[in-house]
């Protein structure tokens, strides 16, 4: 069972990112859940949402405390308490324009820095970042393909659908070689 | 039931859209709804639907809870097919309602999204706010994951109707309600076979000038509850057919009571709605190390199953009952249930209460099969304990 933890801001999309993520990997078949917990969360308090892909049914309904990998859209959320729910080492893909070195990480957890702001804004995405996080996530994490998280986007986009497309595709390209270092 | 298999009608849906897809399948012809985190998905789907042409029911919304149950309960007397649905604050404060509606035999459906009730506010999913309802005439069912969620709208028309009692539905916040993963959309030809449109006795707008709840002495108002009573006691077997014609029509069962590898088992575990699911990870792993481990899942909850309870717990060694609410004063409401359903039995299991999960604590699999060898050597507390 892959499991995944995706924290960022209320508005940012990452309970989106989530539904996105999900959608591929059942396009190809595989059993997925995921669920966001709010209740007082408003636009820019700290939201999580949880996605476990499976090739048999998932049945457990409880939080996720070690996940494989974590998507992290905003890099001043990096604590220990979030690091802490991805395992030892687990794959940490952040939002950032600093270098990776610079990013807090715990034990053997593997850093992966995504600059979504300059790919959202080169693809004419103004502030939306999470098509181009979702390409870097997918080409960091090696799953599912670009085509699939692609089309799931184009399918899904209510506005600026060649756009998100492009920023994937962009940030998918770019992280490849990092993918090969770590 | 268990996560359903994959399947070619499967969409990704949540726990709150699944069950407006339920409704849309069963077509009631009046729906009051009044909106609360965390029930309101249900409500948006359910009008989406109706501006796209899909859903045809007169759609109300009405100031607060109180109203829609009441338009509900007057609806449904005039002989319509009534759905409503709320969550916690909402379900209380319809709670005189609730008691009106079961009296007038009005068999309205309604889908209640288990949540924490004030004071403090909180979201979390725990099931106080329904079953501190649970003497008010309702049927009660509680469902596990998104596709039992959906099935279980769809009987609980069945049921409704068979017997003209009001049938809630239950499921846990977020964990279900919000939870994304695929679910099977039965035909609508098959719901329509399931749920044929049958003449009801009508008690409002049928011209005869009629009155609904008026005044009555003593005698006659006690003949209702024995009325009610009767009607209660035929709700299990009917809850039996309906899972009975419904697994015929999709491979999907959900009876009254759920066994998981159940039949050998020596420890049990006995609980209701989400918590289930983690449970039977939690028995995979135990039965993997050898320990002959069980899940008794209870759907219905009222009227409570108590024969085939006492059957299914016989020759349970260790029954650990997992509650996620807390009755102040008494402890685990399911505790309390199952304590007296097990009272003056021959040999009963030794039962092991434990409020597990309340507030929305999140209880995960390693926990449940730790304290499967915890039991083990202990002597179960007269009281429901917190699962630390």
């Amino acid at each position: 069972m892959l499991e995944i933890v995706i924290l960022g801001r209320g508005g940012q999309g990452a309970q989106t990112a989530g539904n996105l993520l999900a959608q591929a990997f059942f396009s190809q078949g595989k059993y997925v859940q995921t669920f966001s917990t709010y209740g007082g969360a408003r636009r820019g308090t700290p939201v999580t949402s949880s996605l476990r892909v499976s090739s048999s049914p998932i049945r457990q309904r409880c939080n996720i405390t070690q996940a494989s990998a974590l998507l992290c859209f905003d890099d001043s959320l990096l604590d220990a308490g979030y690091l802490g729910q991805a395992a030892e080492n687990a794959l940490i893909v952040v939002n950032t324009a600093k270098p990776e070195d610079t990013l807090m990480r715990l034990g053997g957890q593997r850093i992966v820095a995504v600059d979504g702001k300059t790919i959202a804004r080169r693809n004419k995405m103004g502030k939306v970042v999470n098509s181009a996080l979702l390409g870097g996530f997918c080409a960091a994490l090696g799953q599912p393909g670009l085509e699939s998280i692609a089309q799931t986007i184009e399918n899904s986009a209510p506005a600026k659908k060649q756009e998100n497309v492009a920023a994937c595709r962009e940030a998918f390209g770019l992280l490849e070689p990092v993918l090969e270092r770590v | 039931m268990n996560a359903p298999a994959f399947a070619d009608d499967m969409q990704l849906l949540n726990g709150n859209h699944a069950v407006a897809w339920g409704v849309r399948l069963a077509g009631p012809d009046v729906a009051p709804l009044y909106p609360i985190t965390p029930q309101t998905p249900i409500l948006e789907k359910l009008i989406e639907f109706q501006s796209s042409g899909a859903f045809q029911a007169e759609l109300l919304t009405p100031e607060s809870e109180h109203s829609a149950m009441a338009a509900a309960i007057a609806a449904s007397a005039t002989g319509a097919r009534v759905f409503t649905a709320t969550s916690s604050q909402g379900l209380l404060l319809m709670h005189e309602l609730l008691h009106f509606a079961s009296g007038a035999r009005t068999p309205i459906v309604m889908f209640n999204v288990n949540r924490t009730p004030a004071s403090p506010w909180g979201f979390w999913p725990d099931q106080i706010d329904s079953l501190s309802q649970r003497d008010t005439g309702w049927v009660q069912l509680y469902s596990e994951n998104p596709q039992d969620s959906l099935d279980s709208v769809i009987q609980a028309f069945r049921i409704a109707e068979a017997t003209n009692l009001p049938v809630m539905i239950n499921h846990d916040a977020f964990y279900v309600s919000h939870s994304v993963e695929p679910v099977s959309l039965p035909s609508p030809e098959a719901v329509t076979d399931f749920l044929p449109r049958q003449a009801r006795d009508i008690q409002l707008g049928d011209g005869s000038g009629r009155s609904l709840g008026a005044p009555i002495d003593q005698a006659s108002w006690n003949r209702t509850r024995r009325d009610l009573d009767e009607a209660m006691k035929t709700v299990e077997q009917f809850a039996i057919d309906a899972s009975q014609v419904w697994e015929k029509q999709t491979g999907r069962a959900s009876a009254p009571l759920e066994f998981y590898r159940y039949h050998d088992a020596e420890i049990v575990f006995v609980t209701m709605g989400s918590m289930c699911g983690t449970a039977r990870e939690a028995i995979d792993r135990l039965r993997t190390s050898g320990i002959k481990a069980g899940l008794l899942k209870v759907r219905l909850f009222r009227p409570l199953p108590n024969e085939a309870l006492r059957d299914a717990l016989r020759g349970a060694q260790h029954a650990i009952v997992l509650d996620r609410n807390y009755s102040p004063g008494t402890g685990g409401v399911l505790h309390q249930e199952l304590r007296s359903v097990l009272f003056g039995t021959q040999d009963p299991p030794r039962l092991h209460g434990y409020l597990a999960g309340v507030g929305g604590l999140s209880v995960p699999e390693e926990r449940l099969e730790a304290l499967a060898t915890e039991v083990r050597d202990t002597v179960p507390a007269a009281n429901s304990l917190w699962l630390e």
